[in-house]
């Protein structure tokens, strides 16, 4: 074949070696996948309980949404929003002196408060708001302030992260012109990184309340105010109407807050 | 109107008033808004600031010491394997669902701008829209309790994550090769495989990487709804009160997303 065709060029993505290479890793890969469906979806549901199509579809048909409902859920969820609202705020707040430690620049001493910061930030990163609100409900009680409490220590590490990063990459040039005029360490903090950091910090907090929206729905479930309780109250009485009202209002509210904080982000963006 | 100076001045200072006025009512509005909503949510305000005083106690005596010994039985390792499983497969299933979808809801290289980029975006708003508890709940009633609903709430969740960032990513693309694979006569298929998949391939692989985590994280939880993973162990605990072996499973579920996230970190820092 090579003999009667000298010019043959071989293709570099089609080296058989690389060929069977590719081909061992995606078979590997897929007979992972099988062996993790087949472990979980096949043998680890119980295909006795499932009902049969058309029992499926008499529940999804029963958890249309009720609208009678809708009045009625209207205050737990503007609860639901103020305490997004509460708990970014709190967050922002809290924000601030955790990433004053956990960004290298800025931090007083690299040994003691710079891994105290980070490590905040891991331990608010990793840990799910509901387990936060479990936490906070056991030591204040039901309502909506363990909720707000929980959503500011979920948000704090996103925040306190992107803001850390920021004030890393801060322009030099400014804070090294205000340590020139003999300024302190207050003074070249909040007249030199502060205002690099600011429209970034703004954004950022925008996204956490847009995130704390969808948060504030399900804290509910364990008693943490907000519209979750009703919802989670409805499915375990099997009002599955009135839940699916519970489900089409944290949607709309979720699809709002979204829209509304693209608005302000892009009008942030543009000036 | 003439420009002297006691007019100029005068002017400015008018301005000035207004702006300052402006924003006075601005802050007393922010102010009554911030009152309001606090009565509104009916908060107690003693209890906050009791509060300190209160988590202090509770946290040595009723959650430390972790009971790692219940933590680390058998049973409750199966389900921590079962929870990444359900990570793995929600995943994989809604990354092979959306990477139409997202090249479908991209508008610089949609293949139907009136058909195919409406559908596509609607779909990912309305998967983006429910929060995974809530989801896997209203799965657990319609399907069955157990890891199969859990699955199928990753792959609702996946779609709707994963999907706005592929399709923001796709928009930035580079149009010329998308062009230059037009101009040969190819269909959109081959105009996705030739001109499109080699360049949003190493952003995409990042996302899916970022996804897999952020599943994980929300698998932890799913099992408070019976949707199956770690979370149903974590529930039975908390409703027995046994709060020592609850927070032996929470230090677990944070060691392994931090685990999970240091694995993401690294994969997507090799990516680039």
């Amino acid at each position: 074949m090579s003999a009667a065709n000298p010019i043959s060029i071989e293709n570099p993505l089609r080296r058989s070696a690389d060929l069977f290479r590719r081909y061992t890793i995606y078979t590997v890969v897929v007979a992972i996948i099988l062996a993790m469906s087949v472990h979980l979806l096949v043998l680890g549901t119980d295909w006795a309980r499932m009902g049969s199509p058309s029992e499926i579809a008499e529940t999804a048909i029963s958890l249309l949404p009720n609208l009678n409902f809708i009045p009625k859920i209207m205050s737990p969820l503007l609860d639901t929003a103020l305490m997004a609202f509460w708990g970014t705020l709190l967050a922002v707040a809290m924000s601030i002196p955790v990433s004053y430690l956990a960004a290298a620049t800025t931090t007083p001493s690299m040994i003691f408060t710079f891994p105290i910061g980070r490590g905040l930030i891991v331990l608010s990163r990793s840990t799910h708001e509901i387990i936060f609100a479990l936490i906070f409900v056991a030591c204040l009680g039901l309502g909506p302030l363990p909720g707000i409490i929980a959503l500011a220590c979920r948000s704090v590490g996103f925040m306190s992260k992107t803001t850390a990063e920021a004030m890393e990459n801060a322009d030099r040039g400014p804070i090294e012109a205000i340590v020139a005029t003999g300024a302190g360490q207050t003074a070249r903090f909040l007249f030199g990184v502060v205002p690099q950091v600011f429209p970034i910090f703004l954004g950022n907090a925008i996204f956490a309340f847009d995130a704390n929206v969808r948060r504030a729905a399900i804290l509910g479930m364990v008693g943490a105010g907000g519209i979750g309780l009703h919802f989670s109250e409805q499915m375990k009485s099997y009002n599955y109407g009135n839940a699916g009202a519970c489900v089409l209002a944290v949607v709309i509210l979720v699809i709002v807050g979204e829209i509304i904080s693209n608005r302000i982000r892009t009008k942030l963006i543009s000036g | 109107m003439t420009y002297s100076t006691a007019n100029l001045y005068k002017t400015y200072m008018s301005s000035a008033r207004a702006a300052r006025l402006v924003k006075f009512g601005a802050g007393l509005a922010l102010f009554v808004f911030g009152f309001w909503t606090v009565s509104f949510l009916d908060i107690p305000m003693d209890r906050l600031f009791g509060f300190f005083g209160r988590l202090g106690p509770m946290l040595v005596n009723r959650i430390f010491p972790p009971d790692l010994v219940y933590a680390t039985d058998w049973k409750i390792l199966m389900s921590i394997v079962e929870t990444i499983e359900m990570s793995l497969l929600g995943a994989f299933y809604g990354t092979v669902i959306t990477i139409p979808l997202a090249w479908w809801a991209a508008w610089n290289i949609t293949p139907n701008r009136t058909l195919l980029y409406p559908f596509a975006r609607a779909v990912i708003v309305i998967c983006r829209s429910f929060p995974a508890l809530i989801l896997g709940f209203l799965l657990v009633a319609i399907f069955v309790f157990g890891p199969f609903a859990g699955v199928l709430a990753l792959t609702i969740g996946t779609i709707g994550f994963a999907g706005k960032l592929m399709a923001e990513q796709a928009e930035s693309i580079d149009m010329g090769p998308v062009e230059a694979v037009r101009a040969t006569g190819a269909g959109p298929l081959k105009v996705f495989i030739f001109g499109i998949w080699p360049q949003v391939k190493p952003a995409w692989w990042g996302i899916i990487i970022y996804n897999w985590d952020a599943r994980l994280r929300a698998s932890t939880i799913l099992g408070f709804v019976g949707a199956g993973g770690i979370g149903l162990h974590l529930r039975l605990q908390i409703s027995q009160l046994e709060y020592h072996a609850a927070m032996g499973i929470i230090t677990l579920v944070v060691v392994l997303v931090i685990i999970s996230e240091a694995i993401s970190h690294f994969l997507r820092e090799r990516l680039r």
